[in-house]
């Protein structure tokens, strides 16, 4: 191990990795203390989210003829943010498609979605089991379905089979915050293998030794906050809401 | 991208952030709170704060990242010219009636007539109609326009940006917008 390799694993041990509580802790005070709202936190999020990937696979870069990409969002908080970021890659000129099985009666969540509506974004009514399907269709798929609010080792019905088929799929894999199915807490052994992980306002635990592609998004989190839970974040530079960790 | 870091003449990079009661001011708290994540020191002068609870949470937003508020502006316009780098204009939108300016804001026209630093204005300058240029009003030298240029903005002579890439194309047809493409992922363009 050189010696520059021995300084990164310093730095990158000095970053500091969340557990669910902080992650829950912080946000609670955003909206409580620091009076953010939630849409305007998830509008934040979810822009972050397709710059992300506009980073990670520009358009020139994307193999298949048409810019395809398909976002599959789940009921919470993290499928509203894949709702916005899908809004947000349309009007970058890629062509988002949502599969969204369980809508949520949150009203929020459904004004994103008749957000994503209006730009023209299709949503489809089933995801195809047959994997090469989507591995022809699309370019890459972003996992929006499952955050740090859910219980890893109690995954229902759709998502269980929705996560199947993602570990069968061939085309990358951009989740939002957490892959969906792991453990917030532990790297996973047998769950999906996202290409790219875009992390919430800090790494979480599971992301420790995330191999691929790892994107930081939450510029906008207050000094207080970051000092308040040492959270030791990179600068971000010049004026991007994002940064590679 | 007017005013880079690197281009300010001050030692400090101060912005004077001049917010009114209504969304134009709420836009110019958030305005404050980005430039303060990007490493400006702005100041915000509050004069008459809204009883809306958004504009409050953004307010409370701010105060958070420390961004200190004025309790009032100095009428001395060389106090200002000295303290700041420039003054964003937040003051007075579309729903202002321009033929009927009252205090705080009628006064803090005057003053930024005087000043000589720059005068970034959003949306509309506060002080003009919002379809005629106007005669002897403000003279900013960047508008950030919202959504789509104003009337008012037709000859504008001074760098004019276009903010609301998010605007669906819907929209954009039906009234015959025709804008111009923003470039890569820029959430703005100059006009």
């Amino acid at each position: 191990v050189s010696h520059s390799q021995t300084r990164q694993c310093e730095i990158r041990a000095k970053r500091k990795y969340i557990n669910k509580g902080d992650a829950a802790a912080i946000e609670t005070e955003l909206l409580r203390d620091y009076k953010f709202g939630q849409q305007q936190l998830i509008e934040l999020w979810g822009q972050a989210c397709a710059l992300a990937i506009t980073k990670a696979y520009p358009l020139s870069a994307l193999s298949k003829k048409q810019p395809t990409v398909l976002v599959i969002c789940g009921p919470d908080q993290n499928g509203s943010i894949g709702l916005v970021c899908a809004r947000h890659l349309r009007i970058f000129d890629y062509e988002p498609t949502v599969y969204h099985p369980k809508r949520s009666s949150h009203s929020l969540h459904q004004d994103f979605t008749i957000q994503c509506e209006k730009m023209d974004i299709p949503f489809l009514s089933y995801l195809p089991t047959e994997v090469q399907l989507i591995n022809d269709a699309y370019n890459l798929v972003i996992d929006a379905m499952l955050g740090l609010e859910a219980d890893s080792s109690n995954i229902k019905e759709p998502y269980s089979g929705i996560l199947v088929t993602l570990k069968q799929i061939k085309i990358p894999i951009v989740s939002v915050d957490v892959p969906s199915g792991w453990d917030a807490e532990e790297p996973s052994q047998d769950g999906i293998n996202p290409e790219v992980l875009i992390s919430l306002m800090a790494p979480k635990k599971c992301a420790l030794n995330f191999s691929g592609k790892h994107f930081l998004a939450g510029r906008f989190l207050p000094y207080d906050i970051q000092k308040k839970y040492e959270l030791n974040l990179p600068d971000y530079a010049g004026t991007d809401c994002l940064l590679e960790l | 991208q007017a005013y880079p870091l690197s281009a300010l003449s001050k030692k400090q990079p101060t912005v004077l952030v001049i917010c009114g009661p209504d969304q134009n001011g709420s836009i110019g708290l958030v305005c404050a709170r980005h430039l303060r994540i990007f490493d400006y020191e702005p100041t915000v002068y509050h004069p008459k704060r809204s009883s809306h609870s958004l504009h409050q949470d953004f307010t409370i937003q701010c105060e958070k990242m420390d961004i200190p508020f004025l309790s009032y502006l100095p009428t001395e316009v060389q106090l200002i010219n000295d303290a700041y780098n420039l003054v964003i204009d937040a003051m007075l939108g579309l729903e202002a009636d321009s033929s009927n300016i009252k205090e705080p804001y009628s006064g803090i026209l005057v003053t930024l007539k005087q000043i000589k630093i720059p005068i970034v204005s959003v949306d509309v300058p506060s002080g003009w109609d919002a379809e005629e240029p106007s005669q002897d009003g403000i003279n900013p030298e960047v508008l950030i326009s919202l959504i789509a240029p104003k009337k008012c903005a037709l000859n504008f002579s001074g760098k004019h940006f276009l903010a609301g890439r998010f605007l669906p194309y819907d929209i954009q047809k039906k009234y015959e917008l025709n804008l111009p493409d923003y470039a890569g992922t820029d959430c703005l363009l100059e006009l």
